[in-house]
């Protein structure tokens, strides 16, 4: 049986211009963004990432919401949370977020064979890396540091000293959000990244990555609680809420690497080599010929 | 002068203590290269070192006039890799894939989108562009393989078994749109150890066997013989007389005199035999031997 039909319509060679590696690795960025959001994918690729946006976004809204409606009807300003507090609910959301998305971004490049497209293509392993985890940095960076510039100009609009003054009395307050939400990404990405590069499967890279880091907690306290202290190093889903608290001038002594009597700064550096670990860990695995 | 657009110099390879190539010496010119031996001879292995992938254990390779693996990523934004298994993402479309695959190779947006358009008419996917490639079939993912392999116009593509798993009009239809790529000024290298395709379509061959070249040369010299054929209407007996009369070694098989040796041109002495004894003649040419049998003497010599 015929499966197609080829049309003669001649040969047009490209004799436009061509933008070489920088170009290449555009467009795995601008691929990475479509793969991590599940655009022109099928409706179910874009479930997780829509929806788990959606969660981050709902507190802010409803408290917009009803802070207008509470004006509306006289009654005093309410106050939900913090931004502090509105990071610890977008920085589990965002774990969940990092480990489908990383899936997404490395293990069908491998199982389907098309790193061997991009093997022939002008690029290089660093290249090919570099452009995934920029798709994944802008995506959650986005995903993190949204909610509260919603949050922060809804409160601006609501408050009762006036729009101005409230975002010239709190503008700080939008750059320690940033800087927070690029220290989630660095905690947490690098990390999730080297369990897809070694998982044949979405769901168990994500599952281990998502397993090691809700245990990392219990573990580490539990043994900072028999006198090792040391272990409140592994602590690694508390690291990023150290440095955020530590950011936004919050006091968190409940957590566990201050318990074992580490500085935030402490936390900071673990964080950084952790990344720069794993990250290495990712270009060796990738160093093999495909 | 001969433009020459893969070489190798002493080239080796070892996946640890498996030789997989050895001093691989090679001049091959621009047009459709066939690159024939058996299963394990070393042609994905010659591939992945034209591509800069692996990197030669000892010796030199260049591709379109440049050093690998030292300037491998300005050779790869010209040459076109079609890999012998899977290489397509099945949540993709044709149409989508294709785009992305040309846009990595350092095409424009506008432009990528184009010519994905352009070469999926090409190879016949048109109608099929903006289906998941999960549900094509062999035939058409082979096709699909191709188009990314030219969407981004190289000056060289490289196919490692294009024809792998197609029936034989699928065959066909590859093999046409392999013979036709030299034509939109791509050339070609294609690895195969299905020697009749090579025949079909490649005009020079690199025969490799056990890691090491076995033969490399135009198509017509490698399977040409050296002998003539001469078919006859008559009795072919006086015409093969007067050969050997004349000092040719001749064996007749039906009506067929075959010269396998001759003082001198032989077309001169068959030319004389022929009107001496008014033999009738049907057909007169240069006997050639399959790519099989030279494949297969080749390996056997060695």
């Amino acid at each position: 049986m015929t499966e197609g039909v080829v049309y003669d319509l001649g040969y047009r060679p490209h004799e436009g211009e061509r933008l070489g590696r920088p170009g290449a690795v555009r467009a795995l960025y601008r691929d990475g963004l479509r793969r991590v959001l599940g655009l022109r994918r099928r409706a179910r690729a874009k479930a997780l990432p829509w929806g788990l946006l959606a969660i981050a976004m709902i507190p802010a809204i409803f408290f917009v919401g009803i802070t207008v409606f509470t004006r509306e009807i006289g009654a005093e300003d309410v106050s939900f949370f913090s931004h502090a507090q509105y990071f610890d609910l977008t920085g589990t959301i965002a774990l969940l977020f990092i480990a489908a998305a990383t899936g997404e971004l490395l293990v069908p490049d491998r199982v389907h064979g098309v790193l061997q497209v991009y093997a022939s293509r002008p690029l290089t392993i660093s290249d090919y890396l570099t452009g995934r985890a920029a798709a994944l940095a802008a995506v959650v960076f986005s995903f993190m540091y949204f909610p509260h510039l919603v949050l922060f100009f809804g409160r601006a609009w609501t408050s009762s000293d006036g729009f101005g003054s409230y975002v010239a009395a709190n503008a700080e307050a939008l750059w320690q959000t940033a800087l927070s939400s690029l220290v989630y990404f660095v905690a947490l990405a690098p990390l999730a990244f080297l369990f897809a590069a070694y998982s044949k499967r979405l769901t168990l890279g994500a599952g281990a990555f998502i397993g090691v880091m809700a245990l990392s907690t219990p573990v580490a306290n539990a043994l900072v609680e028999v006198g090792f202290d040391p272990a409140g190093l592994l602590a690694l889903q508390q690291h990023p809420v150290v440095v955020k608290d530590w950011i936004l001038g919050v006091r968190s002594a409940h957590l566990v690497p201050q318990q074992a009597g580490f500085d935030p700064w402490v936390s900071l550096a673990a964080i950084v080599v952790m990344a720069m670990l794993t990250a290495g860990l990712v270009m060796r695995r990738y160093r093999r010929p495909v | 002068m001969t433009e020459w657009i893969v070489a190798a110099r002493g080239l080796g390879f070892s996946y640890g203590s498996i030789v997989a190539l050895h001093d691989v010496n090679l001049d091959v010119p621009a047009g459709c290269i066939g690159l024939v031996g058996a299963n394990g001879a070393g042609k994905t292995t010659l591939l992945k070192l034209l591509l800069g992938i692996l990197r030669p254990g000892t010796g030199s390779v260049w591709a379109l006039g440049r050093s690998i693996p030292a300037e491998a990523l300005a050779v790869r934004s010209r040459v076109g890799y079609m890999p012998e298994s899977a290489c397509l993402p099945p949540d993709q479309t044709a149409a989508d894939f294709l785009g992305y695959a040309a846009e990595l190779a350092g095409l424009p947006t506008q432009a990528a989108r184009q010519r994905a358009s352009d070469i999926l008419s090409l190879v016949g996917l048109h109608e099929e562009r903006f289906r998941h490639m999960g549900g094509f079939s062999t035939g058409m993912l082979q096709r699909a393989k191709l188009a990314q392999a030219i969407v981004h116009d190289p000056d060289l593509v490289l196919l490692d078994e294009p024809t792998a798993g197609l029936d034989p009009e699928g065959r066909e239809e590859m093999l046409g749109l392999i013979g036709r790529l030299e034509s939109f000024g791509i050339n070609s290298i294609v690895s195969s150890h299905v020697l009749t395709d090579i025949e079909r379509v490649c005009r020079w061959v690199v025969m490799l066997d056990g890691g090491r070249v076995l033969r490399s040369g135009p198509l017509t010299e490698i399977s040409a013989t050296g002998e003539v054929a001469i078919e006859v209407l008559d009795d072919p007996a006086p015409l093969a007389a007067a050969l050997t009369a004349a000092g040719a070694e001749v064996e007749v098989k039906g009506n067929t005199v075959v010269v396998r040796r001759a003082p001198g041109d032989p077309f001169d002495l068959v030319r004389d035999a022929l009107a001496t004894t008014g033999t009738a003649l049907r057909r007169l040419g240069s006997r050639r031997t399959t790519l099989e049998d030279v494949f297969l003497q080749g390996a056997g010599d060695d």
